[in-house]
């Protein structure tokens, strides 16, 4: 058993450009998400159908998260977290599918995700307080607290990936286990726990963290 | 002085290697304690007042995922050690 990523082929033959199995379910999940998307908003009625009750239904779930953590900025910052959340759905998901391998169980995926977040977190902090004025908020309470806060701001890119890869990875090394002893039925719930469950939950969560640390470095 | 061919000193790395993985789980009572105390209490609340409902599983879930760190750390170090012999 060999697990973490793939590599398929190499990008023109270059052997600096590897293309492993997750980078292409990866993308894989991206046009599931972008053809629905399409077909979800393509006639927008006043009086919604069932698809578009549903996807509305969940930009409102989406809201109801975001208005209490960023008062009256919540719809500024939901493409970004209502993206953040549908990907990792997705990719969480789409590793149900048999002979596909989940993108989120790469650390170069979740890594790249909470890199992300880290940078907008930040680029928030520095607009709402000024640069000197957000540099000057990890010397609080006193100055000599400085390098702790500066290694707890580095190690919140490093929990948020690792918290969504160690999930996924860890529910699918559990999985290889039973279908290694008992081959048959009894993997088919485990499925709906480590799949479904935990795949949807750890989506939200990662949206929810995101959404937290943005808070907190707009409120310092 | 026991001199040990090479081949048993890779099986007695492999062995330690081995073991360490399953000492680092213990790490898993952590969050297991963490995260079923702040369930608790989040029942606790909910009881208390039915309408705060969402904000409470909100609220729960995020300090969770939170108190769930430590073990996905000590998860990542169990699976490095195991892979990487």
């Amino acid at each position: 058993m060999n697990p973490g990523p793939q590599v398929v082929l190499y990008l023109f033959d270059n052997p600096n450009l590897p293309i492993t199995d997750t980078l292409i379910v990866a993308w894989l999940s991206v046009l599931i998400i972008i053809i629905s998307a399409k077909l979800a908003t393509r006639k927008l009625t006043i009086k919604p159908g069932k698809v578009q009750n549903a996807v509305e239904m969940l930009i409102t779930s989406f809201i109801d998260q975001l208005e209490p953590m960023l008062p009256g900025e919540g719809w500024r910052f939901l493409p970004f977290i209502g993206t953040l959340f549908i990907f990792v759905g997705v990719g969480n998901l789409i590793g149900l599918v048999p002979g596909l391998t989940s993108p989120t169980g790469d650390l170069n995926t979740t890594l790249g995700l909470a890199l992300v977040v880290f940078l907008v977190s930040n680029y928030e902090g520095v607009k709402a307080h000024g640069l000197w004025g957000y540099l000057k908020g990890f010397g609080q309470p006193v100055i000599f607290l400085l390098p702790i806060n500066i290694i707890g701001e580095l190690a919140k890119p490093i929990s948020h990936s690792f918290r969504l890869f160690g999930n996924v990875v860890g529910g699918g090394i559990i999985m290889a286990l039973v279908y290694q002893v008992v081959p048959g039925l009894i993997p088919v719930p485990l499925h709906a726990w480590f799949g479904l469950f935990v795949g949807l939950i750890q989506a939200l969560i990662f949206g929810m963290v995101a959404i937290a640390y943005i808070s907190v470095a707009r409120s310092d | 002085m026991v001199q040990f061919s090479p081949e048993v000193i890779d099986t007695i790395i492999k062995a330690a290697a081995l073991l360490g993985a399953g000492f680092a789980m213990i790490a898993g009572i952590g969050p297991g304690v963490g995260q079923g105390y702040a369930a608790g209490k989040a029942v606790e609340a909910v009881a208390r007042d039915p309408e705060a409902r969402g904000n409470v599983i909100t609220t729960m879930l995020l300090g969770q995922a939170v108190a769930e760190s430590t073990g996905i750390y000590s998860l990542v170090i169990a699976i490095v050690l195991i892979f990487t012999i």
